[in-house]
């Protein structure tokens, strides 16, 4: 028995330890994974040393903590301290529920991207940024099959016919799929190369029609088009992988693209012809006010948009820093190319992550519709303003 | 033999029925009724809190709106939504039918699959002495021990146009697009694919049940059926299937109630497209509750679900009190 009670006490010992160490790590909740979270990391841990404060480090994408949090937040609870959703629209949502982090970014120079601000509090703070910049290929395939970057539409679809023709490739360009958010990117870029800034910004607002007869000229004349050479959607990861082997020329993605091939100096990237702006986004950082440690988490995200902070990840490459005062020379080759390339263009917030909600699931499932199946073009213009958030 | 006290009563051994606390379907004496609720009320408690108490709560939001009290126009409104049916196009055969009719497929198809051939693996199982019978067995199983979300997954890759077996075997046998392309990726297929995926997910119960069944039938009845010169079908009609109709009839209320709130795979093998083509109810509960922020669509959903789910869960309930 006297054994018993001292197996108890032990157990006893250890549970209350492990507890009180989980209760001091901040716990920072954020979507990478693998390869792609070595350069947050590195952040942390630079946060860590300056700090003493130490941490956890979690991953959970942004339909996870949809899911999650609206219960937690509910009975005043949060999994993490420091989170990061790419979903803007949601955090305006649950502002309520979010701590004011004005002073954390009082100094930070923003790009095109800025903090969101409900009723004068700073909600969510855009942390790294992404671009869109358009179609990938591998310059060592251009060159071997005596291609170029396409400087009109006609040589787009040429060129697109040639890699089509070459043996071994299946489709001319593959179409990543993930629940259909990256063929709503490759929509995203014909309607901003062909329709403009404008009736990119008007079909973000709800004030262009998806069935207007200049968005539906886009699809017709473009879309449609170009569909005849892409693939049907294949998962976006072994889409990479079919891509860079040699069965697909060309692969629109997005620039974190260059931390998940084996050689990015062999990358590289053309906009289609005629674009003056590319889309980019982020992901949100957003401190949930029922976190019991929130003056840390607050220190965390001054240091994460510090200038050090954002040098640290920049210097990981993947993704570009926030701050418009970080040096091209803090980046790896690959991202500083990129930066060169996008000079001239004007970015604009990622339409279906500003929207966000059902219309977002929406547009991603009705493009993987009209992937396969062009002909139900009405359809898919008829649901997205169907869909449309009212009011 | 003795009797039961309710065989007595009933036969009027003892008068008069007893006067006692009616227990749902059971009438106790006052002694047994206190003593009962003495042992269920931890239970009760828990299911109160964790069942009833949601299950009213939805219903209750159900009826609402953002406006206010909104009477049964929520449910009026999914009915009229071709995101819950689509009857023209199901008339054509035009995926997609809406998520009720999805649901509904799924049933026609699955549910006949999934108990039919748990029931010929179980009785061929029963009837073949060899090393690898437990094992093909146990790979069986597995589909039931699978996680739905890995079994989704799953399911993506063996239907994927690359990697996948399905169209790559077909595509060999020469079949076209879509038969021989990625299924998930084409509304005509998606269902299909998920139907399928899900009816290897769900083999393996109906076989173990059936299984457990066969092993309950007294192996005199086989002995006599064969000295009366019964050949096996004769066995397997007569004998078999009437003895294992109870089980049976549990595999397939459980079936019905599994497919009727399936969710997992379509979220990881589709979520539900392409164009809507593989939705079901539980997938666009979720997308009115998380995407739309919208609970009271969402209730309304989850009523009808189980609405929907009633029937056969009233009939499973009696059954389990053997009335």
């Amino acid at each position: 028995m006297r054994n018993l009670w001292r197996v108890f006490g032990v157990l006893a010992l250890l549970t209350a330890f492990s507890l009180g160490a989980w209760a001091e790590k901040l716990v920072v909740i954020a979507p990478w994974s693998g390869a792609e979270a070595d350069p947050f990391v590195a952040v942390l841990e630079a946060f860590k040393e300056k700090t003493g404060i130490d941490y956890e480090y979690r991953v959970m994408r942004s339909e996870d903590l949809g899911k999650v949090l609206p219960a937690q937040f509910a009975v005043g609870m949060t999994p993490g301290d420091v989170l990061f959703t790419a979903w803007g629209w949601w955090v305006k949502e649950f502002a309520d529920h979010m701590v004011d982090l004005s002073a954390e970014v009082a100094d930070v120079p923003f790009g095109f991207l800025t903090p969101i601000s409900v009723e004068g509090k700073v909600v969510g703070i855009p942390y790294a940024v992404w671009v869109k910049p358009g179609f990938w290929y591998r310059k060592s395939f251009f060159e071997a099959h005596d291609l170029r970057a396409p400087s009109s539409w006609e040589d787009f679809m040429a060129l697109l016919a040639r890699i089509k023709a070459i043996p071994g490739v299946e489709d001319a360009a593959a179409s990543g799929d993930e629940v259909g958010w990256p063929l709503s990117d490759t929509v995203e870029h014909f309607i901003l190369a062909y329709g403009g800034v404008n009736m990119f910004l008007g079909l973000t607002e709800g004030t262009i029609k998806w069935e207007s007869p200049e968005v539906r000229a886009i699809f017709t004349e473009h879309i449609v088009p170009y569909l005849e050479y892409a693939s049907e959607p294949i998962e976006w990861t072994a889409a990479k992988d079919l891509w860079w082997e040699g069965k697909y020329g060309i692969y629109f993605m997005g620039n974190w693209i260059t931390g998940m091939v084996d050689d990015p100096a062999d990358l590289g990237v053309f906009a289609l012809p005629g674009a003056k702006a590319v889309t980019g986004g982020t992901d949100y950082i957003f401190v949930p006010k029922y976190s019991k440690q929130v003056e840390a988490a607050k220190k965390l995200v001054a240091f994460l948009m510090s200038k050090e902070g954002q040098e640290i990840r920049a210097k990981g490459g993947g993704k570009l820093a926030i701050r418009t005062d970080v040096s091209p020379d803090a980046y790896p080759p690959a991202e500083r190319a990129l930066i060169k390339a996008l000079q001239g263009f004007v970015i604009v917030p990622d339409m279906d992550d500003t929207i966000g909600g059902e219309w977002q699931a929406a547009f991603w499932d009705q493009l993987k519709l009209l992937w396969v199946k062009p002909e139900a073009l009405d359809d898919v213009l008829r649901v997205l303003d169907e869909k449309f958030p009212q009011g | 033999m003795r009797s039961s006290p309710r065989a007595e009563a009933r036969s009027g051994k003892e008068g008069k029925p007893r006067r006692g606390l009616p227990l749902l379907f059971v009438r106790i004496r006052r002694g047994e009724g206190l003593a009962a609720f003495g042992f269920l009320s931890l239970g009760l408690i828990l299911i109160a809190l964790f069942v009833i108490y949601p299950s009213v709560r939805t219903l209750w939001l159900s009826l609402f709106d953002k406006d206010g009290f909104a009477g049964i126009s929520n449910f009026v409104e999914l009915f009229r939504d071709r995101e819950i049916v689509d009857f023209g196009r199901f008339l054509r055969r035009e995926p997609p039918w809406g998520a009720l009719l999805h649901n509904l497929v799924w049933i026609a198809v699955h549910l006949p699959f999934t108990v039919g051939l748990g029931l010929v693996l179980a009785v061929a199982f029963s009837k073949v002495k060899a090393w690898w019978v437990g094992l093909a067995r146990g790979a069986i199983y597995l589909g039931i021990v699978t996680p739905l979300i890995v079994g989704g997954v799953i399911i993506r890759f063996l239907f994927e146009k690359h990697a996948g077996l399905v169209p790559q075997i077909l595509g060999a046998l020469g079949a076209g697009t879509p038969w021989s392309a990625g299924w998930t990726a084409y509304p005509e297929t998606a269902l299909l694919a998920l139907i399928i995926g899900s009816i290897w997910l769900w083999t393996g119960f109906s076989m173990v049940l059936h299984s457990a069944g066969l092993s309950t039938i007294d192996r005199e009845l086989y002995e006599a059926a064969q000295i009366d010169g019964a050949s096996e079908w004769a066995q397997f009609r007569h004998i078999t299937l009437p003895l294992l109709r109870p089980v049976t009839l549990v595999v397939a209320a459980m079936t019905f109630l599994w497919e009727l709130k399936i969710f997992d795979i379509v979220y990881v093998a589709t979520m539900g497209g392409p164009g809507g083509a593989s939705n079901v109810l539980a997938l666009e509960m979720y997308f009115s509750a998380f995407r739309e922020l919208d609970p009271y669509r969402a209730s309304a959903i989850a009523t009808l679900i189980t609405l929907f789910s009633l029937p056969v869960g009233y009939w499973f309930a009696k059954r389990r009190l053997g009335r």
